[in-house]
């Protein structure tokens, strides 16, 4: 058992902090958080800038056989995760680049990945995701929008919702019943479209914050080429399954919590209530250390998801483990660091928020990551029934 | 990266697994909780002939001189059995003599463990019952040649079967609490040694010792004079390690026996292991047991590799304590009332975390070291 790096991957290591700790110098203050970037244009603008950047590096191909760019390997693209989520460097586009580009790999037929994979390594082409409905959310497989085949086109029609970013991507992915009279997992088929097809309407959903990152999607007789299918027709949820299987490793978010314990014990040291450092407060010191320990574990196991990623070997347990963990750890050190900011904790970022108020956009955004991508709730029930082999109530 | 075990380890765990289900049967487990002594000499024999207290002992001084690592997987297959009996004891105790112990000293003590013929332990803890250096008053007086050490030690693992003690005492009031410890190794034989075996949750043989004028003569201290304190602190980080180690495994039992009694056990005419509100209790449990391996590998592999790890052993140990804890009590809540009677397995692991602890520091204790590495002034 050994965690060490190479030296060829701790010189890769280096060369990705020092990237991202260069290009946080063009970082808008307005950027706060991790979903930010879809928010205002000079975020957006940095988001695009970081990913050309990477792009020229060939960054956003890391692990990708080398006919189509790529280099390195998934060791790479979890320092490569590390150093971003430490700097908070946006750039890496979580559905083209992390999610659809590895289903490619696997599941495309040759002409799409040559049409597709250059611009998502290239940075230049944004992606959005387009499978929840209003009436088909962790019960996915019940969807209802439709993709009817007219020669060599798909028509597509019905509503799609919680779509990340979709006002600002250029494409998006999804999945589309095909065949009504199929059984369930039979009936649907994967597409990739493009977004500013006529017929499409994207519309923003409020936040709780007030934010809007989120959108609804409306296909209203949108035309899709017939040959923009990844896998079978009618067996999209394969595909489904494929990606879902590319989760992140989740190293990126730890980074950023790891840089975030930096931030509020130096502001801990340096600020005084009740006549001496919060820092020396013993509740406040056994909390964070609490904290750290559970931050520490979480990175041991998302190297361990990595390490399995890396031969091939990836355990549905350990990715579901991961995801709850991570992103409930993420509550958890929230609320803690908005209860020792006090008042101050409720604060967007303004002059009085302290540590430009990313701690009262993390209090409602790690909502999100409790509940995107399969909610914690089917992540149990995934580590019950494929990990632990607990029968199935039907 | 490569996580891993090496083929060596593979074959150390099997083999320990395969051993302990053979000879350590649970009956054997009450059977030494209910006695005076704790101690199987059958059983210990036999784990001698497999090497096992010579694990970490250099090739030179008659052991296998496998790696600290290589232990903790070991280890942590005695805690998924709860082996019960001096073996964490005695190689706790062997840590100290390897790194500070004079040859002379080396040659006498270490082939005689690596063969099984010594019991090793450790006396720390004192009244103050913390594992910190404040917490040593026992005094050790020069005279002549020799020390003379009076004081009562406390929670003295299988002190009533140690052949040998290594005793931490106070030789010099310091500048700090941490300067003027020494250690010494102390047989138990001498006169005016008196333990007294304290009633504890896991019945584990913690034990009340005595010291009443005991004469130690001064080779038989171990490191530098009234300079013992690190030592103590690099034995306390390694037990931290494996500590946590031995309670992974037995977490792993906890886990294992409360799913497969969920698939076994009939209520309102189905498996109870098909209910959502418990499949999400023992996906949580899995998951808090993953977090924590993890975590300990991380350290044992620091540790091995001669990192520094101080905080690394201490985040292990903090997180397991309550990941044994909480989930031993998952697991008897999840069986129902019958895990709550003595005769069933579970409450041997869930009484054992409570042992499991405070032993090499508590969770609050570890905390605060962490709090210190972590940078908080």
């Amino acid at each position: 058992m050994d965690f060490s790096l190479t030296d060829e991957q701790k010189r890769h290591s280096k060369e990705f902090y020092d990237t991202c700790k260069e290009l946080g110098g063009k970082r808008p203050s307005s950027l706060v958080g991790f979903e930010a970037i879809y928010e205002l244009d000079e975020c957006w603008e940095y988001n695009l800038h970081c990913a050309r950047e990477f792009g020229k590096k060939g960054w956003l191909a890391l692990g990708w056989p080398s006919e189509y760019g790529g280099s390195g390997d998934m060791m790479d693209r979890v320092l490569f995760s590390e150093a971003r989520g430490y700097y908070g460097t946006p750039g890496v586009d979580i559905f083209g680049v992390q999610m659809l580009a590895p289903t490619l790999l696997q599941a495309a037929s040759e002409e799409i990945r040559k049409q597709f994979l250059p611009p998502i390594a290239r940075g230049e082409a944004m992606w959005c995701e387009l499978w929840s409905e209003p009436n088909a959310g962790s019960d996915l497989a019940s969807l209802s929008a439709t993709a009817v085949k007219k020669g060599d086109e798909y028509i597509l029609n019905g509503q799609k919702t919680w779509n990340t970013g979709a006002h600002r991507a250029d494409w998006g992915f999804g999945v589309f019943k095909t065949d009504p009279e199929a059984r369930k997992h039979h009936n649907m088929t994967f597409l990739l479209l493009d977004m500013k097809t006529p017929g499409i309407t994207i519309r923003p959903i409020p936040y709780l914050d007030g934010s809007a990152p989120y959108c609804e999607v409306y296909f209203d007789d949108a035309r899709v080429p017939a040959r923009n299918i990844v896998g079978q027709e009618h067996e999209g949820w394969a595909v489904v399954n494929l990606l879902a299987g590319f989760e992140r490793s989740g190293i990126n978010e730890i980074m950023s919590m790891m840089r975030g314990l930096e931030q509020l014990v130096a502001f801990c040291n340096e600020t005084e209530r009740h006549g001496r450092p919060l820092a020396k407060d013993p509740i406040i010191r056994n909390r964070l250390a609490q904290i750290a320990c559970e931050l520490e574990a979480a990175r041991t196991l998302a190297y361990r998801v990595a390490d399995l990623q890396n031969r091939n070997e990836m355990s549905l347990m350990d990715a579901s483990a991961g995801k709850i963990f991570f992103s409930e750890l993420g509550e958890r050190f929230a609320y803690l660091a908005c209860d020792i900011l006090g008042p101050y904790g409720q604060l967007r970022s303004s002059r009085w928020a302290p540590l430009n108020g990313i701690w009262e956009k993390m209090f409602h955004e790690h909502f999100i990551t409790t509940i995107s991508m399969g909610t914690n709730e089917i992540q149990r029930n995934i580590i019950a029934w494929y990990g632990l082999g607990l029968p199935r109530m039907r | 990266m490569d996580l891993r075990y090496s083929e060596e380890q593979e074959i150390l765990k099997q083999s320990a697994r395969d051993f302990l289900a053979t000879e350590c049967p649970k009956t054997l487990v009450r059977e030494l909780e209910r006695s005076e002594e704790g101690h199987s000499p059958e059983l210990w024999k036999k784990m001698a002939e497999l090497g096992w207290m010579g694990l970490i002992i250099p090739e030179e001084y008659e052991g296998i001189g496998y790696t600290f690592q290589d232990l903790t997987v070991l280890i942590e297959e005695m805690g998924r059995n709860v082996l019960p009996g001096p073996f964490m004891a005695t190689v706790t105790a062997t840590f100290p003599i390897m790194e500070a112990g004079t040859d002379e000293q080396k040659k006498e003590l270490l082939p005689r463990i690596a063969q099984g013929e010594l019991i090793l332990t450790t006396a720390i803890l004192e009244g103050a019952g913390v594992f910190d250096a404040s917490g040593i008053a026992l005094k050790a007086t020069q005279k002549g040649n020799d020390f003379v050490i009076s004081g009562t030690k406390l929670f003295v693992d299988m002190a009533n079967v140690a052949t040998h003690m290594i005793c931490v005492a106070r030789t010099d009031e310091g500048a700090s609490p941490d300067r003027g410890i020494t250690l010494f190794i102390v047989d138990a034989s001498t006169p005016g040694i008196k333990w007294e075996v304290m009633p504890t949750t896991a019945q584990d043989k913690l034990c009340e010792v005595r010291f009443e004028n005991v004469t130690v003569s001064a080779k038989n201290m171990l490191g530098k004079l009234s300079e013992g304190w690190p030592i103590v602190e690099n034995m306390l980080r390694k037990g931290a390690i494996a500590k946590s180690a031995e309670s992974i495994g037995a977490v792993q039992t906890c886990v294992d026996m409360t799913v497969a009694y969920a698939k076994e056990r009939v209520q309102y005419d189905r498996q109870i292991g098909a209910f959502q509100a418990l499949q999400h209790k023992m996906s949580d449990m899995w998951t808090a047991m993953e977090t924590g391996r993890y975590l300990v590998y991380e350290a044992a592999w620091m540790e091995s590799s001669g990192l520094p790890c101080t905080k690394e052993a201490s985040m292990a140990k903090a997180y397991v304590n309550e990941v044994y804890r909480d989930v031993s009590k998952w697991a008897i809540r999840l069986h129902g009332a019958i895990a709550t009677s003595d005769d069933h397995d579970i409450p041997l692991y869930y009484r054992r975390s409570k042992s499991a602890d405070t032993a090499f520091g508590s969770t609050d204790f570890h905390r605060e070291i962490v709090a210190q590495k972590i940078g908080l002034a």
